[in-house]
């Protein structure tokens, strides 16, 4: 039999030791007896020649050497049953460990899918990427004619949205442009079918046409999981693909926090776009590029190879139209390869700090929590005691007392942590929900996999050790004498310097800094929110006009517009209609120097201003107003003088006296120096994001000079009351009967906006949601350690009432118990606060990470916090009937 | 009782109950009564200290015990040397015999020493 056969057997084997054991006396007494003793001696003589027979069974059990885990059982059944005795202290124990634990997992199931883990892919430690930004399609086509010498093959995508709609409202799925090795040199089979060859990459699709790879999410969510998928047609942005085969369901796609639903190769965009592809483009850079390390190569080796080959690839590449100081800093920037076994993410880089300091935040609240618990505990230990030294005097080692203690411990940071791990799959869900936008949906692996489970356990565990340790120590300093004696009247946590004092001090400390925290990040989000954009961000539909389907001339592009423009300002409900290039707040931009003639030695950089082209009324779609002069009008066509409305940045920055009237000149891409006569000026507005100070714009007509029209433009219809989404379809319905071919997408301007903010709403919710767990648990700890000071010096207050001490002196006498963790707390509090602001500076808006008016308000609140804690106690020792404690002292 | 008790140097008592045990199967009142009769009353342990001896030898293999009905009409457990078991009583007892011609010859020499 094996130790394990034995425990799980143990009462088996306990029964056939006293079988065997009594069988042994039986046989001695009945000798005894047959050699002529009276029944009663002969027992007694059997008794004493065996020995204790409840010894030799002690003696018999050790030697299985199944003892200490008979031990541990032992300890965990009598665990249970104090745990069931105080129902109270369990629920508040096991209820915030849960709440501790549960949050660290979350967090870290964060941190894990977006930070740690690797690329579902084979061995994707040798992935690397092409540095910094994107590239063109034309420097792909060269790094892939060199991609063998380079590395082990090289990869190249762009994500993209597809419409599935085959005419009218659009139907988004998430798509990606890839090379044709892409699936290989990432290393993902097909689940079901193929991935593509290189021959599908070819210009206009390959042996079989134009050919799809789709995701096993979309598999299942459109197609229902039918193996009968493959070969099927699907119509992406009206152009019809076969679909070849089906990825596994771990893969997500190359870049984390966005998942794809279907892929098609680079080439097939000459189908897709017609001559409106960017294949050719040497200034459009979308692509990533990724390659695969050759055995033992390092990504300084591949970085080497790509440098002796970067003059031919940089020479052939040169984008069109750029000035020569711009091409000759393009010729010389080294290219670079960085590590990407975790893929290539905007939105790692942008929830990398935010997210290490919410972890430092619910790794601060777990701590409070385990303050809490080790102060419940110590004071429990405190009551248990009278028990626990009997259990001394009775011959138990300290270790086995003080290992009780800890196998308690263990118990409720294991109820704890299974209870949060419940709650942190509900939490990362809900968080995951919080950080999509409506205009990329955040995906994630946040499957509960070993590491998030093993965390969880570490975390448990080493929770139990630090809240069980402190009680566990005390009981190994008590002398089972004196404590006998005590009769279970003495107390611990007394004084000034007691564990529990000094456990209430740091909980307020830590408090003080994730409020501290939690006031800083709300107040940054406050500020962005109620910011004023110069845009009235409520009223405004954006509709994205996808012109890439259209067979209206180029030529005729401008009567096209005019005709979308008039066509929804027209829909009944719609006050005012306008085109742009560019979507406010989008993210997007464009930019030129001007020329400033009168200081030329100004650098390009300091002399930048950003552009956009607008129809007329579109300022007052946005609410704009015109501070001066006009806005565009009918006059301001092809072949009219070129005109520019600017806004006041532009104009308090690069224009001196009246700017009415005044020229101006600024370098237009491939077109050169252009000049434009300023005939506006609008006021500011936000221009590429929320959070950027407003940046000086000049506006064209966008009616005037462009020689090539844009495959998309910004319809913005601005509602006369009422939300701008119920014109959805109408719009939808008047455009569409100008020209069917155009696709639309629509969106209210308060999304761009919102979306904008979702990082800073999600530090601001989960800091403040944090902050306030945190201070009610530690109004929790204070409100237990006055409450237990009240009852441990109930006669000591009766006996003061008797001789007259006033209720409000036994107040006083109560909350001067507090004030020093508090204050000491507070101290300390206000010292870590001051240290760690240096970690959130870059996520604050428009506020010193030290702002006393922060430090100031938060101090107070938990000052507040504590007050309550304490008088809820201390009103009832002053309430205390003298007269009762007295007679029962 | 009239006769003096000696205390069993350590080890012993397990080397005893091995050679007592493989005469053939016996049970724990069995081995402590052959015990007493082998030595004749000069070594004497409390019989209950017999059980952990003979747990210790189970749990090590060097014995395997089954449960068997008695002449008392009632299950008794019956111990029985395993082979390894024998093997082990053989070589301890060869160092037993070795260490105690050690020891006599010592301590003989020691007497027909002049002082």
């Amino acid at each position: 039999m094996t130790w394990l056969g034995r425990l799980l057997r143990r009462d088996r084997v306990e029964r056939q030791l006293d079988a065997e054991l009594r069988d042994h006396l039986e046989r001695l007494t009945n000798d005894y007896r047959r050699s002529g003793l009276s029944e009663r001696e002969a027992r007694r003589r059997a008794r004493l020649e065996f020995g204790g027979l409840e010894q030799v069974k002690e003696e018999c059990r050790d030697v299985r050497g199944t003892r200490w885990l008979d031990e541990i059982v032992q300890d965990l059944r009598y665990g249970f049953r104090l745990l069931r005795q105080s129902p109270a202290f369990t629920f508040v124990a096991v209820a915030s460990l849960a709440l501790g634990i549960g949050a660290n997992s979350a967090i870290f199931a964060l941190v894990d899918g977006v930070l740690l883990k690797s690329l579902p892919v084979r061995e994707p430690q040798r992935l690397i990427l092409l540095d910094d930004g994107s590239w063109t399609n034309p420097i792909w086509e060269q790094v892939r004619a060199r991609q063998l010498e380079i590395s082990d093959g090289a990869a190249a995508w762009n994500d993209v949205r597809f419409d599935l709609a085959r005419a009218g409202a659009t139907e988004f799925v998430e798509g990606l442009w890839t090379s044709g090795s892409f699936f290989d040199v990432l290393g993902v089979p097909a689940v079901l079918g193929r991935t593509f060859t290189v021959a599908d990459d070819n210009r206009g699709g390959g042996p079989d046409g134009p050919v799809a790879v789709i995701s096993y999410a979309f598999w299942q969510r459109r197609f229902g999981g039918e193996a009968s998928v493959i070969g099927q047609t699907l119509t992406l942005d009206r152009t019809p693909f076969t679909i070849v085969g089906v990825t596994p369901p771990s893969f997500l796609g190359p870049s984390q926090g966005r998942s794809f639903d279907v892929a098609v190769p680079l080439g097939t965009q000459a189908i897709v776009r017609g001559p409106g592809h960017w294949l050719d483009d040497r200034s459009t850079w979308v692509l990533e590029i990724m390659a695969r390390l050759k055995p033992g190569q390092t990504v300084e080796l591949a970085t080497s190879a790509l440098r002796s080959v970067q003059p031919q690839i940089r020479e052939a590449t040169l984008p069109d139209g750029w000035p020569q100081p711009m091409l000759d800093q393009y010729l010389k920037e080294g290219l670079t390869f960085v590590g990407a076994a975790a893929g290539p993410s905007g939105f790692r880089t942008r929830y990398q700090q935010p997210l290490w300091i919410i972890m430092a935040v619910v790794a601060i609240v777990l701590l409070i929590a385990c303050a809490n618990i080790a102060n419940l505990m110590l004071a429990r230990a405190a009551t248990r005691r009278h028990e626990l030294t009997l259990r001394l005097a009775l011959g138990a080692s300290r270790f086995r007392i003080a290992r009780q203690l800890l196998v308690e411990s263990l118990l409720l940071a294991s109820l704890g942590g299974v209870l949060g791990l419940l709650f942190a799959r509900w939490g990362s869900w809900i968080i995951v929900r919080q950080l999509s936008t409506p205009r990329s949906t955040v995906v994630l692996d946040l499957t509960l996999d070993w590491r998030v489970v093993g965390f969880t356990a570490l975390v448990a565990v080493v929770t139990a050790l630090l809240f069980g340790v402190a009680p566990a120590l005390r009981m190994r300093r008590v002398d089972p004498n004196d404590a006998l004696k005590e009769q279970g009247r003495t107390f611990v946590g007394e004084g000034r310097h007691s564990i529990g004092t000094w456990l209430l001090g740091a909980q307020v400390a830590l408090t003080l800094v994730l409020v501290v925290g939690a006031g800083l990040f709300v107040r940054t989000f406050g500020k962005l929110a109620t910011l004023d954009i110069g845009l009235d961000k409520d009223a405004v539909l954006v509709v994205d006009v996808d012109l890439s389907q259209t067979s209206v001339d180029p030529e005729a592009r401008h009567a096209l517009y005019e005709r979308v423009r008039a066509a929804a300002a027209a829909v009944p409900g719609v006050a005012g209609a306008g085109l742009s290039l560019i979507t406010p707040v989008s993210g997007a931009g464009w930019n030129g120097p001007v020329e400033l003639k009168d200081r030329p030695e100004v650098p390009t950089r300091e002399r930048m201003t950003f552009l956009n082209s607008a129809t007329p009324g579109w300022f007052a779609t946005y609410g704009s107003r015109l501070r001066a002069g006009r806005d565009f009008d009918a006059r301001d066509v092809d072949g009219a003088p070129a005109v520019a409305v600017a806004n006041q940045t532009f104009i308090r920055r690069y224009v001196k006296g009246d700017p009415l009237g005044q020229i101006v000149r600024f370098e237009r891409g491939p077109e050169g120096v252009q000049p434009v006569q300023i005939v506006g000026v609008v006021q500011d507005a936000a221009y590429r994001s929320v959070r950027d100070p407003i940046p000086p714009v000049l506006y064209l007509p966008l009616l005037q000079a462009h020689t090539k029209g844009p495959g998309r433009l910004n319809l913005s219809v601005r509602a006369a009351s009422g939300s701008p989404v119920l014109l959805t379809r109408s719009v939808a319905a008047a455009i569409s009967q100008v020209d069917p071919d155009l696709s639309l997408t629509f969106r209210p301007l308060a999304a761009f906006v919102d979306g904008a903010l979702v990082r800073e709403r999600l530090l601001a919710m989960l800091s403040g949601f944090f902050g306030g767990l945190a201070l009610l648990l530690a109004g929790i700890g204070l409100y237990g350690m006055t409450s237990y000071s009240v009852n441990r010096r109930r006669a000591e207050i009766g006996i003061r009432m008797a001789l007259g001490a006033h209720s409000s002196s036994v107040v006083a006498l109560m909350f001067r118990r507090i004030a020093w963790p508090v204050g000491l707390g507070l101290v300390i509090g206000a010292a870590l606060s001051y240290w760690a602001s240096r970690y959130v500076t870059t996520l604050l808006y428009n506020l010193d990470a030290r702002d006393p008016a922060t430090f100031f308000g938060a101090a107070v609140f938990l000052c507040a916090v504590s007050a309550v804690a304490a008088w809820l106690p201390a009103r009832r020792a002053a309430r205390i009937d003298p007269a009762r404690v007295l007679r029962e002292a | 009782m009239t006769t003096p008790k000696s205390d069993l140097p350590q080890g012993t008592l397990d080397l005893l109950i091995l050679k007592i045990v493989g005469l053939g199967p016996l049970h724990g009142y069995a081995i402590a009564q052959r015990l007493q009769q082998i030595s004749r009353d000069v070594v004497q342990v409390p019989q209950g200290s017999l059980y952990p001896a003979l747990h210790r030898l189970e749990n090590r293999s060097l014995l395997v015990a089954e449960w068997k009905l008695s002449d008392t009409g009632r299950d008794a457990k019956f111990y029985r040397l395993t082979r390894k078991g024998r093997a082990f009583m053989q070589e301890e007892t060869n160092s037993w015999h070795r260490l105690t011609a050690a020891v006599g010859l010592i301590l003989d020499a020691a007497e027909g020493e002049p002082s």
